[in-house]
């Protein structure tokens, strides 16, 4: 019989005594699962029928938008590139977190993926082998959206490198809501609930951060000095003394500038402009390089469209709150000169934003390959290994 | 076929103490043993005793609260993917992706258990042949039966070469003739100095394919009183002769250690007997003295016998 009777083994340790191991990645076993994963959606899903789809799809919105912009002397800058790139994220955001979000609690529910935890194929090559064949297929739809989006660029006044940078920024967010879906559908055992999470936490970034931004910031008001600088112009234009009264408008009537001082409530939005730059909308716009500026330009934005508009917007929103207003003279004042020279100045936003999302994705697959690595230590609620 | 080299310990898998608990419930409480190379263990249990925990625990998926289990030398917590190249694991539940065909899935884990390409492909079409599935082998999963999606899953289990086999009930959904070609592909897979263990409710099989049986009931496993049991069964021999014939005194005058069997008549006894040998014997002093013989063999299965008994002991 095969009972082992006399005690020979050392002493039972516990289970905090010995971790396992995540073990580690391979070259042959992620191709491995990444071919496996592919081929499995490939055949498994109509593909050619949803990405002809959704080509139909962004065909007719960027007619749509492409109609609907003015091409007259207005010049609409970007507005019809952004607004289709805006399209492609939104459906990016969309469409990604399925191909990630049931992934591996689907997998466990139909008993396939602990025949392939019991391989030699480790944590690292299973969970970063779905990852990237989801990215890979989503990149298929961004691959789709790239013809009209460049059709859109020349449509556009938008700069040439935009091109290729909303391109990578795309792509990069694609991968991170990837990312997101995976470490859910490892975290939970229903695969509507991983679904259902991966999607707040997209709509957390897109939508709610926004949402608080405001809200916070009015919690935080401060009182500061604010100078008006304002017009204040002669009685009479027979009698005007030309000493008191110095500059001219252009209907030729004299006027002088007068400071008046108030204590105002301000809001520093220095401090909450995080919560706008996680954004991927912001991301994608602050990426995108802006038009070249006109050495003699005197607008304080020069800027139309909408990338631009939310890049240099965001970036106002970083300094802190201005002490001057100044409505008197034409062209730009010390002040707002000043404060377009420190705009400028400024790192982009984006880093930020991407680095964000890039520790996101980082801790999301980490979340993964630790519950994935066997042996498990607890398993989620309610599950079975196989 | 190549098996891999066998612990310096001289057994394949050994476990000790071992005991798992989820949450509150406590599914293994404490299970022990040995797997030798060669030789086919059975697993034998009611359903809910723990025996798919221990398998898990044994193929390296799940890791003990305590105890320690020693695959080929190594312990699958610290030594995971050592441990694990050297098991073939069929589990009781039959995951296929649905859209990959036959070869395409055992290929797929012949990679995964770092064999190249064209070796897995080529062992891929052997294991198909040895699990009789090779005329199926361009089908998807998904056309499978469950009978053979079953055989699937084990020729899945062997693609590593596994020198340790822990299968899950395996024989669950097979018809009679594929549980005998499950039963000669054990045996060969033992023959070929695998260590296999085997878990099934269907005793009766077990009982002409096993060397070895470890029961377990609520978590524990049980030692040699089980041992005990089942040799005990084995020796429970049957007699029934033609109606009319006294088995019952034959037998006393024979002073041999038997009991009626309710519902019959004189004519039919189980009676025991020391090994094949002595039961040969019997039979033909039985004969030798007029008896009218018609049958005389084995009662039952040993091992369900021994199960059944085990069971009302523990009540």
């Amino acid at each position: 019989m095969s009972v082992e009777t006399t005690q020979t083994t050392p002493a039972p340790q516990g289970r905090r005594g010995r971790r396992p191991s995540f073990g580690r990645l391979t070259w042959s076993g992620l191709t491995l699962v990444i071919g496996l994963e592919l081929r499995q959606r490939v055949r498994s899903t109509k593909w050619k029928v949803a990405l002809s789809l959704i080509a139909a799809l962004i065909a007719v919105i960027t007619g749509l938008i492409i109609f609907a912009v003015p091409n007259d002397e207005w010049q609409p800058g970007d507005l019809v590139f952004g607004l289709v790139v805006y399209f492609v994220l939104f459906l990016g955001l969309v469409v990604s977190p399925t191909l990630t979000a049931t992934s591996i609690n689907g997998d466990v529910k139909e008993g396939t993926l602990a025949p392939l935890q019991a391989t030699t194929l480790s944590a690292w090559d299973i969970v970063l082998g779905k990852l990237l064949a989801a990215w890979f297929a989503s990149l298929a739809i961004l691959a789709v959206a790239i013809p009209f989006i460049i059709f859109a660029m020349l449509d556009s006044e938008a700069h040439p490198a935009a091109l290729i940078t909303v391109i990578l920024v795309l792509a990069a967010e694609l991968l991170v809501v990837c990312a997101l879906g995976l470490a859910w559908s490892a975290l939970t055992s229903r695969t509507a609930s991983s679904a259902v999470l991966t999607y707040v936490t997209v709509a957390v970034l897109v939508v709610v951060m926004p949402i608080l931004f405001p809200l916070l910031m009015l919690t935080m008001p401060v009182e500061q000095t604010m100078t008006y600088v304002n017009r204040d112009y002669a009685y009479s234009e027979s009698t005007v003394d030309e000493d008191k009264y110095p500059y001219v408008d252009e209907s030729g009537y004299h006027y002088r500038c007068t400071e008046e001082t108030y204590t105002q409530t301000a809001y520093r939005t220095d401090r909450l402009w995080w919560l706008l730059a996680v954004n991927p909308y912001v991301i994608v716009a602050d990426s995108a390089p802006s038009p070249e500026i006109p050495e003699d330009s005197d607008e304080y934005y020069y800027t139309d469209g909408i990338l631009d508009a939310i890049k240099q917007g965001v970036r106002e929103l970083r300094l802190p709150p201005a002490t001057t207003s100044d409505y008197c003279q034409p062209g730009l004042s010390e002040e707002e000169m000043y404060r377009r020279e420190q705009r400028e100045g400024l790192s982009p936003t984006w880093p930020w934003g991407l680095g964000f999302h890039a520790i996101l994705a980082a801790g999301s697959v980490l979340i993964a390959v630790r519950r994935v690595a066997v042996p498990y230590g607890t398993l989620p609620r309610g599950t079975r290994v196989a | 076929m190549t098996v891999q080299a066998q612990a310096p310990t001289g057994h394949a898998l050994h476990a000790q103490g071992v005991r798992r608990a989820f949450g509150s419930v406590q599914a293994v409480v404490n299970a022990s043993l040995t797997l030798t190379p060669g030789t086919v263990t059975a697993l034998i249990g009611p359903n809910g005793c723990g025996k798919t925990t221990l398998m898990l625990m044994l193929a390296g998926l799940l890791r003990p609260d305590g105890g320690t289990v020693e695959v080929l030398g190594h312990d699958p917590v610290t030594a995971g993917a050592v441990a694990r190249k050297g098991i073939g694991w069929m589990p009781d539940v039959l995951g296929m992706w649905d859209s990959l065909t036959c070869t395409e899935t055992l290929a797929t884990f012949g990679r995964a258990y770092g064999l190249s390409k064209a070796d897995a492909d080529a062992r891929a079409f052997t294991m198909l042949e040895k699990v009789h599935l090779a005329d199926l082998a361009a089908q998807p999963a998904r056309v499978l039966s469950r009978g053979q999606k079953q055989r699937l899953s084990l020729a899945r289990a062997l693609m590593g070469d596994p020198s340790v086999l822990i299968l899950d009930e395996p024989a669950s959904g097979l018809d009679p003739r594929s549980r005998i070609e499950l039963r000669d592909l054990v045996r060969a897979l033992a023959a070929e100095g695998r260590a296999v263990l085997i878990s099934s409710h269907v005793l009766s099989e077990l009982d002409e394919m096993v060397d070895e049986a470890v029961f377990m009931s609520k978590g524990v496993t049980l030692g040699e009183s089980a041992e005990a049991e089942v040799a005990r069964a084995r020796a429970r021999w049957r007699v029934t002769a033609l109606p009319g014939h006294d088995v019952h005194a034959a037998l006393s005058e024979a002073a041999r250690d038997w009991s009626p069997v309710e519902g019959a008549d004189a004519s039919v006894a189980v009676v025991h007997v020391a090994d094949a040998d002595d039961a040969a014997d019997l039979l033909a002093s039985l004969v030798a003295s007029g008896m009218r013989i018609s049958a005389f063999g084995p009662v039952g299965s040993a091992l369900e016998q021994a199960y059944l008994s085990i069971e009302q002991e523990r009540r």
